[in-house]
């Protein structure tokens, strides 16, 4: 199968006060046709900076695009006019932000933004994109659309936000939608409902999606395929139950052993990754897990490792082989 | 064994905040019942976890608990004392006795002071040390038991990472010896590696000082991790109360069962598995509750009296208390 998304080893750094961040330090992953895709890492792990660059939204500066290839269908998105990136993006490529309060413009009525991208990519009337975003309104379940789309964002609770922003990733109808950090901001339950809609809502229409979190969770219940990022490179990826079940590099086993689960044994203590994430302007030798990992080897200090194939459909970045030495 | 007597007893709690309008706000046009009713007790060396959305009153409960917003009725009874009308100057000591470690560590520090003032801070204010050296000795021994270099106490809160600033917040509120501790969302502002670290180390300080705390968090799986008896609440009042094992193995309320339900397991077989209960709508406004159960609107079970008449928590079987109709 060809991919829709090719992303080949991206490298986005931010300068600040002389020094150089490597938030994003080399990273290559795929993203196939209708599939749904998680990257998944904590804080500071290059995820969102990864999905800002593929949309080229990354501010320069401080930011800049030092390398790579992002191959969207086919072009390479790095190689492309400002212009011709924009006829793209909100139109062929989606994106749906975390704050869904800061992302919507709070002057104008949902139905004027929601329609907005109908106007711009489709030269829509306003008249035709008003109908059409009450279809969208009316398709991600807010009720009484005709009405609920003469409203301000600030009258609309966080999930209707939320909805409001699924509706207008999916007015021209995407082929990818990006979707980063959807629902941090809300509760469990409206959590669970945003998710669904927004998985079925992609099944429903083709879409490829991408969710970028830090719910491990998430990862199991909504995605395909999943990559692992850790200071700005993508250290473990393969199918979802792959990962979950035979996971390879010491960050990712870290990471599950450090969750409380609701299908876990409470009896035993949590395994949390001893120290802290790395400084990215100041990332340590070798291996940027090196200086928490308790598998390190003098080769892991020495030269930082490649993904390399666990199987075909799993890679791992680790010089260390877990089940030699487990 | 005879039942110890209970650190905390809460009875029929409520906290009201009046909502202010017309033209310049002076007008009184409402009442958030923010905590509205709550009874239950905490016993020495427990951990009881209280979990619900936002809005549900859990915090503003904690905070009613330490006295440090006014409540409107109700009593809260510490160590066998009545506090829920003691005065500033009589809360004092008992303050010592009951702290608070608060969720956002950012937040909770002062910038300008160094961690060891910051730790020691709590011991000046009350006068606690005899002298200087015995001061000293204190802080550096609270430093070592939240984990950190005796010499980090020099260092300012922005030299420290999310974790580090909730171990100085926990340090700080471990400095008077309380007997209780009421940890609010501790560790839902931190990363996951290190969300377990902090975890453990309340688990550990637990065993190692006896401590009872009050663990309120949105995460139900923290909860559970932590939690000996689980309390679940909506819209400011408790929907259903357990042990652990009983609360999560078999919820009885329709709440805490969808709650559950909507918690993503991280492991695709399981979720595979997996039959996921999605609730309609959101938590409504506090602002105007529903009448009769507050759940009625969301509750796929929902029967003509719900809409009534507000079901009263009871016991269904030993420790496991609920308010619904259904049962």
């Amino acid at each position: 199968m060809t991919s829709l998304l090719e992303v080949r080893n991206l490298k986005t750094y931010f300068h600040s006060d002389g020094s150089v961040v490597k938030a994003v330090d080399g990273v290559s992953f795929d993203v196939r046709a209708g599939e749904t895709v998680a990257v998944v890492g904590e804080s500071g792990s290059g995820k969102t900076v990864t999905a800002l660059s593929v949309l080229r939204l990354i501010p320069d500066p401080p930011g800049e695009i030092i390398s790579g290839e992002i191959r969207f269908a086919g072009r390479d998105l790095l190689s492309l006019s400002e212009a011709e990136v924009r006829k793209i993006r909100g139109n062929r490529i989606a994106m749906i932000f975390q704050e869904p309060m800061t992302s919507l413009n709070p002057s104008l009525t949902v139905g004027r933004q929601v329609g907005e991208p109908i106007e711009i990519h489709q030269r829509a009337s306003r008249k035709n994109a008003w109908d059409k975003c009450i279809a969208l309104l009316h398709k991600v379940r807010i009720p009484d659309p005709e009405q609920r789309a003469n409203a301000y964002p600030y009258q609309f609770s966080g999930g209707m936000r939320q909805r409001a922003m699924i509706a207008m990733s999916l007015a021209c109808e995407p082929e990818l939608i990006i979707a980063d950090e959807p629902t941090t901001a809300l509760d469990v339950t409206v959590q669970a409902q945003v998710l669904h809609l927004l998985k079925e809502l992609t099944r429903e229409t083709g879409a490829a999606l991408v969710i970028i979190t830090h719910d491990l969770g998430v990862v199991a219940r909504y995605a395909d395929r999943v990559n692992v990022m850790y200071a700005g490179r993508i250290v473990e990826t393969g199918q979802t139950s792959e990962i979950f079940n035979n996971p390879k590099h010491p960050y990712t086993v870290g990471l599950m052993n450090s969750l409380p689960r609701l299908d876990g044994d409470v009896r035993f203590a949590l395994q949390p990754i001893e120290g802290h994430p790395p400084d990215l302007a100041n990332l340590p030798s070798g291996c940027a897990f090196q200086p928490r990992c308790q598998y390190a080897v003098d080769r892991c200090l020495a030269k930082p490792p490649e993904l390399s194939e666990v199987n075909p459909e799993h890679l791992a970045a680790c010089w260390v082989d877990l089940n030699v030495t487990a | 064994m005879s039942q110890p007597e209970p650190v905390l007893v809460v009875e029929d709690l409520k906290v009201e905040f009046p909502v202010h309008g017309g033209l310049l706000g002076g007008r009184r046009i409402g009442t958030v019942k923010a905590v509205d009713g709550v009874s239950f007790e905490v016993n020495p060396g427990e951990t009881l976890g209280v979990v619900g959305e936002s809005g549900c009153g859990k915090t503003t409960m904690g905070l009613a608990i330490l006295r440090m917003i006014d409540i409107t009725s109700g009593r809260i009874v510490f160590d066998g004392e009545d506090i829920s009308t003691l005065e500033r100057a009589a809360m004092r000591p008992v303050r010592r006795k009951m702290q608070m470690v608060y969720q956002d560590p950012f937040g909770a520090l002062d910038p300008r002071m160094r961690a060891k003032d910051i730790i020691g801070e709590p011991l000046v204010a009350h006068g606690i040390s005899e002298n200087r050296e015995a001061y000293r000795e204190r802080v550096s021994e609270l430093l070592e038991m939240v984990g950190l270099d005796v010499v980090m106490g020099e260092r300012y809160p922005h030299e420290f990472s999310g974790g580090q600033r909730q171990r100085i917040g926990i340090a700080r509120a471990l400095a008077l010896r309380p007997t209780l501790v009421v940890c609010d969302e501790p560790v839902s502002a931190l990363d996951v590696s290190i969300q377990a670290q902090i975890i453990n180390l309340l688990e550990a300080l637990q065993d190692e000082l006896g401590l009872t705390y009050l663990f309120i968090a949105h995460d139900l799986s923290v909860v559970q991790h932590i939690s000996d008896r689980v309390m679940v609440m909506y819209l400011g009042k408790v929907v259903e109360i357990a042990n652990r094992s009983d609360l999560y193995r078999a919820p009885k309320h329709p709440y805490t069962q969808a709650l559950l339900s909507a918690v993503p397991m991280p492991s695709p077989d399981a979720e595979a598995a997996r039959e996921v209960v999605l609730l309609e709508g959101e938590v409504p406004s506090p602002l105007n509750p529903p009448t009769g159960c507050p759940f009625h609107p969301r509750c796929s079970m929902a029967r003509p009296d719900c809409r009534e008449t507000m079901p009263v928590l009871t016991e269904q079987n030993t420790g496991h208390k609920v308010a619904c109709h259904l049962y």
